[in-house]
């Protein structure tokens, strides 16, 4: 591929064939070799071929191959002049995002009460295959339009929590009448349940504070204990992407559109089906701030059970819910003037600077929190958005993987990864054993490696880091 | 012949299977997508099976490749529903822009994951090819 390295971590590819825009991917040089090892790059450019993008095909530091988008994959289409809307710049699992909780235990006190709490999360937080789930299906109505603040309202987590999470926890526009009955089949179980793959609820202990002040504001302070939930819209996401890419490929030739992959259908923000798309993911979001939301709440119980207090004593108050696979209208500036994008981001995370109208009072003069897992059994991230971020407020959502699942299974099996994570200190609940060794740490790139390129290149910086000390899989 | 190769990919797992006819290789992909997340060998489904252990899917598109998909997405869709790991499929009529066909199975739950759940089917790289000894049906499914 024609990219060149144009600054300490940016690395740009000029307009060639169909590009209607550069490509830009933000990486050290050693990221960025790891880029080039399989066909993300290739994804980078496919996407630079959407009718309406706007300044460049960006893709974050943990960019790697995908379908359609790169993982890490974001763009922008100017919404006035036909920009576009793309299934697959939000990927099947829509919303799937990172909630980040604060409990007022320390590393002893989880470590003195280790066997309880792990045992009573296993028990309590639904995963892997089957129908298990938090909520009842009665929800699901409710849930589809008003995400997290439904379940707040039907008596999960508190009403505060809205106001720590991207959207207030509530894509508007969310249209249930724009989701099909196989994918209502599909959610309807499912309302606060993890999945499996790469999803997980971790324990984890703050052991770096890299900005006092912004970690004070988030409500993080050194040797807290925390705990992270991953994961998305689970089977009703799933299928309102595979709905809407199959009518899209349909609608594209009426709009006149041709892309290079399959994938990548799109039609315009303003049309019927644009429209239709956009109701129906964003009611698809909302399942996700819900599921994430009264996975939470499972989690704050399971906790209490185990200390034998109620749950305001373990504290676990949210820091922050952030989405990593959305497309969202948002005004941005591009050349001088303020224009409505449809940004989407796949595989990255939102990053409103201070100041930002849409954060919260108390974050405002901080900047978002932007959550950044590693692998599993590696560090985890808490980063700040920043004031002139280069990429229309995005930032990493991962360590990025860079070997296969059958290339991670043939270096060490489930069993040696398990053993592995508890010489590391860290306790660890599969649902399924043979499933960790896809999900080793080894299989994954450096998440510190990651989070310093944000920094440089002024895409977010970093607060705190957390190690992990539990791990609940899927 | 075997029925499907596993295709690396960085994150998700793509496959290709093969047959003697596309019938045939439509099956082995379906077969694929259920044995990447179970192991279906030594799982039997009684050959008398009803609903709800079997199911029909159909469906209609302009392209062998967007039929595969449509196929593979239908089967993935209707098992979560059901709550059942497909294990013999029977494509019925293909061609002319449809696709129908039959998958019986076996409830899954209590059974081992030896994979992660397919979340779904992308129709990146997707192809269905002639080769010299039938056909292959290739695609990348997202996990």
């Amino acid at each position: 591929m024609g990219f060149r390295r144009t600054g300490e971590v940016t690395w740009e590819m000029a307009p060639e064939g169909g590009m209607f825009v550069p490509g830009r991917v933000f990486a050290s040089p050693a990221l960025f070799a790891k880029a080039e090892a399989d066909r993300a790059l290739q994804q980078v450019a496919n996407v630079a071929h959407l009718p309406g993008i706007v300044e460049a095909s960006f893709a974050m530091p943990d960019i790697h191959w995908g379908y359609g988008f790169a993982i890490g994959g974001v763009a922008a289409t100017d919404v006035a002049a036909g920009g576009v809307v793309s299934p697959g710049g939000v990927g099947f699992d829509i919303c799937c995002g990172v909630r980040l909780l604060a409990s007022a235990l320390r590393e002893e006190d989880f470590r003195r009460r280790e066997s309880a709490i792990m045992g009573e999360l296993d028990a309590r937080i639904p995963r892997g295959l089957g129908k298990g789930a938090v909520a009842t299906e009665r929800l699901l109505d409710e849930v589809l339009e008003r995400g997290a603040a439904a379940a707040v309202d039907a008596g999960f987590g508190v009403p505060a929590d809205l106001e720590r999470c991207e959207e207030e926890g509530t894509s508007r526009g969310g249209d249930p009448g724009a989701i099909s009955a196989r994918a209502r089949e599909r959610g309807k179980g499912q309302l606060g349940s993890l999945g499996a793959g790469n999803h997980f609820l971790e324990i984890q202990v703050v052991d770096r504070v890299e900005d006092a002040g912004a970690a004070e504001a988030f409500g993080l302070a050194p040797g807290m204990v925390t705990v992270m939930i991953h994961c998305g819209s689970r089977g009703l996401g799933h299928q309102v992407c595979t709905d809407h890419l199959a009518d899209m490929g349909k609608a594209m030739g009426r709009h006149g559109i041709a892309v290079p992959d399959r994938q990548l259908a799109c039609v315009p923000v303003n049309s019927k089906e644009g429209q239709a798309y956009l109701g129906a993911m964003a009611a698809a979001a909302n399942f996700a701030w819900a599921n994430r939301h009264v996975l939470a709440h499972a989690a704050r119980r399971a906790v209490a059970a185990a200390l034998g207090t109620g749950p305001q004593k373990a504290g676990m108050d949210l820091v922050f819910d952030v989405a990593h696979n959305l497309a969202k209208v948002e005004e941005h500036r591009v050349g001088g003037h303020s224009r409505r994008l449809c940004v989407h981001r796949k595989g990255a995370t939102r990053a409103f600077g201070p100041g930002h109208p849409a954060l919260p009072p108390d974050l405002r003069p901080v900047g978002q929190p932007v959550l950044v897992p590693g692998s599993m059994g590696t560090a985890s991230w808490v980063l700040r958005g920043v004031a002139g971020n280069p990429a229309f407020a995005t930032a990493a959502h991962g360590a990025g993987r860079m070997m296969s699942r059958s290339a991670a299974k043939k270096a060490r099996d489930g069993r040696e990864v398990r053993r592995d994570l508890e010489a590391e200190g860290i306790a660890v609940r599969p649902g399924s054993v043979s499933l960790l060794a896809e999900e080793a740490p080894f299989a994954y790139k450096d998440v510190d490696e990651v989070v310093q390129v944000c920094d440089r290149a002024g895409l977010a910086a970093p607060v705190a880091r957390l190690r992990p000390i539990g791990v609940v899989k899927g | 012949m075997l029925r499907y190769r596993v295709l690396a990919h960085t994150a998700d797992i793509g496959i290709a299977a093969a047959g003697a006819t596309q019938e045939e290789a439509f099956e082995n992909a379906a077969f694929a997508m259920f044995d990447l997340m179970f192991d279906l060998s030594g799982v039997e489904v009684s050959s008398g099976a009803q609903p709800p252990d079997e199911c029909r899917v159909e469906a209609e598109a302009d392209t062998p490749e967007e039929l595969l998909v449509a196929w593979l997405s239908l089967l993935l869709a209707e098992a979560e529903i059901r709550g059942l790991a497909l294990c013999r499929f029977r494509v019925e009529d293909l061609g002319g822009g449809r696709v129908a066909g039959t998958a019986g199975g076996v409830p899954s739950e209590g059974m081992v994951l030896r994979g992660p759940p397919i979340k779904a089917v992308t129709y990146h790289e997707a192809a269905v090819v002639e080769t010299p000894t039938g056909w292959e049906a290739r695609v990348i499914f997202d996990v």
